[in-house]
């Protein structure tokens, strides 16, 4: 099991956004999070990279308890991810973008950093040979010289995938990676995540665009910050339980 | 480019070393050109203000607004003059040792201030900086209360031109130091968190550590600033760091530019200079300096830097053509 979420809760005051929530994501699965709007996907995504601490419950990842780790740790750890409100180093160039994730290099001290030793330059030339390599494989590598704020909202999204890849990461996090994308968007994001799949990274996936299930091999559904399913992609579309969650309660939009 | 577009990682840096080598050859050979020692005087004092104002800049660029920067300064100042005059400890020694002990202190609070952000970091360091301020004010004997205190240890046997190549010479280290700094992956990763703190961490840049190493650093130079400044003039109050201090050197940054590294330089000589040069007029020179700024901000966002960069580029852009052309005859 390289993820476990272990009976997470959060509160927010009096809201109860996760609910002891449990799910787990096996090595070189892709696993869908689906659930309707407010369900707490978001939640447990900024639970288990650190963004706020459970109000209890544990993550484990890679056989480590990260629970109350910082979020510049669980990614050195391994956990890459991206937002759902598309952020990005606005005034940085797009390999920029893809280059800031220097840390997870074999490490060099501020000492090397700033005298720029020559340990240091190779650190920085593979740094940015990987960038370029990730810009390919998202056919991003025409924009690298390009200010991310000037790119399309679409690139942006993509933007933030690359620049996940390149923390080498062994999970791969993405909050709604379609969300707001044209159809031929989309086809093309479809493409790179499952290239991304295939160069070996496992991949976490919240989205409500169900094009998405073709790419999962095994589907979570929470509601109300509770899981009310899990199965394959084909299981997940037939349950009763989720359809009246999707379409039966208050939350009805998907 | 708008002028709080923060602090692209531009490479903006490679424009005009021609003019930064002309520069220093300039300010090289002023003392040996100008009889006025009130000139030279002025001078130094810019000086000393480069340094405060490009150490503001090194916070400044990790996404903090530290608006009691200028008590910083006082540290400094008050640390070695306080040093130096009832410890009769020599200004060589108290002058580093005071830059240590701002940037000491510059850790202390940055460590508690490390979860405040924007708005709340901002008030934070003004309440900060009122409270430094108040407790040097209630010194008594010791700092001298509000007036300050005199006889600060001086140096150079008071000579205006040896002071003027010394300040010279500090500032001209002190901006390399902080240049490199700027353009390392230490300032890179500074800007990441500027931009969003978010994003920064997700990519395993740690937050805290980077915010608390740009106001050590920042603390330090603004020491040092501080602390050269005191035993040049001789004589320190705590009016010269309170709020209205750290606007000036928010001035200074923002006139010249807050996307370039030479903002600060540019904006200090500017702010210093232009109301000294009308100082006939003085009742009048709050508004001259309300007017410059204004200037600045509605005419050139990108600050005086800013323009001379642009200036530059043109006339690159223009020699490229002309060789081009004169290729294609
Ligand atoms: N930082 C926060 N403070 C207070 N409440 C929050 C916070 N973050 C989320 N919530 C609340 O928690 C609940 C779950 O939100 P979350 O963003 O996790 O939902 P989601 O499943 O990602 O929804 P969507 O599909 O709309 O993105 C919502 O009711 C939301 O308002
Ligand atoms: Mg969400």
């Amino acid at each position: 099991m390289l993820l476990q979420i272990d009976n997470l809760t959060k509160r927010f005051g009096g809201l109860t956004a996760v609910d002891g929530f449990n799910a787990y994501v096996d090595e070189g699965e892709v696993v869908g999070l689906i659930g309707p709007n407010g369900a707490g996907k978001s939640t447990v995504f900024n639970l288990v990279t650190g963004v706020f601490p459970p109000t209890s419950g544990r993550v484990f990842f890679d056989g480590e308890d990260i629970t109350r780790k910082k979020p510049h740790t669980v990614a050195e750890l391994g956990i890459g991810r991206t937002f759902q409100m598309n952020l990005l180093f606005a005034d940085f160039t797009v390999l920029e973008n893809v280059s800031a994730s220097s840390h997870v290099y074999p490490r060099s001290s501020l000492f090397d950093m700033y005298f720029n030793t020559r340990r240091y330059r190779r650190n920085e030339a593979e740094i940015s040979d990987r960038a370029l390599q990730i810009l390919q494989l998202l056919g991003l590598e025409s924009y690298k010289d390009e200010l991310a704020k000037n790119l399309p909202h679409g690139y942006q999204k993509m933007l933030g995938v690359a620049r996940a890849l390149a923390t080498k990461p062994k999970l791969l996090m993405l909050d709604e990676p379609l969300g707001g994308m044209n159809p031929s968007e989309i086809d093309f994001s479809l493409q790179a995540i499952s290239n991304a799949r295939d160069s070996g990274v496992t991949v976490l996936i919240v989205e409500h665009n169900m094009q998405i299930l073709s790419l999962c091999d095994r589907v979570v559904v929470i509601s109300f910050g509770q899981k009310i399913c899990e199965g394959s992609p084909r299981e997940v579309r037939e349950n009763e339980e989720v359809i009246s969650a999707y379409f039966g309660g208050k939350h009805g939009s998907a | 480019m708008n002028a709080l577009s923060r602090f692209a990682a531009d490479k903006t840096r490679s424009a005009g070393y021609g003019i930064l080598v002309v520069a220093v050859i300039l300010l090289g050979v002023i003392p040996l050109l100008m009889e006025s020692l009130y000139s030279l005087h002025i001078l130094v004092m810019v000086f000393f203000y480069v340094i405060a104002a490009l150490s503001l800049r090194a916070i400044v660029i990790s996404g903090q607004f530290p608006l009691g920067h200028a008590a910083f300064m006082g540290v400094g100042a008050y640390a070695s003059g306080m040093a130096a005059k009832w410890l009769h400890l020599p200004p060589e020694l108290t002058i580093p040792g005071a830059a240590v002990f701002t940037m000491i202190i510059g850790v202390m609070v940055a460590v508690s201030f490390s979860r405040l952000r924007a708005l709340y970091y901002a008030m934070g360091s003004l309440f900060l900086g009122v409270a430094i301020i108040q407790i040097l004010n209630a010194g008594g004997t010791w700092t001298g209360g509000y007036s300050g205190f005199s006889g600060i240890t001086p140096m150079f046997g008071n000579s205006k031109v040896s002071w003027y190549y010394a300040a010279l010479g500090l500032m001209i280290l002190s901006a390399a130091a902080l240049y490199r700094f700027e353009f390392s992956r230490i300032g890179t990763n500074m800007k990441a968190i500027s931009q969003s703190h978010l994003v920064a961490e997700s990519v395993g840049i740690n937050e805290a550590k980077y915010r608390i190493l740009a106001v050590a650093i920042g603390s330090f130079f603004v020491g040092l600033a501080g602390a050269g400044y005191a035993h040049y003039m001789g004589t320190i109050a705590t009016s010269s760091y309170n709020f209205m201090a750290t606007m000036w050197l928010f001035m200074y940054v923002l006139v010249g530019g807050v996307n370039n590294f030479f903002g600060p330089i540019v904006g200090s000589f500017i702010l210093i200079l232009i109301p000294e040069y009308f100082r006939s007029l003085k009742t009048y020179s709050p508004f001259i300096s309300a007017g410059i700024l204004f200037l600045f901000v509605y005419l050139m966002p990108g600050g005086f830097a800013g323009l001379i960069q642009a200036a530059v580029a043109r006339v690159k852009s223009w020699r490229r053509e002309r060789a081009r052309d004169v290729a294609a005859d």
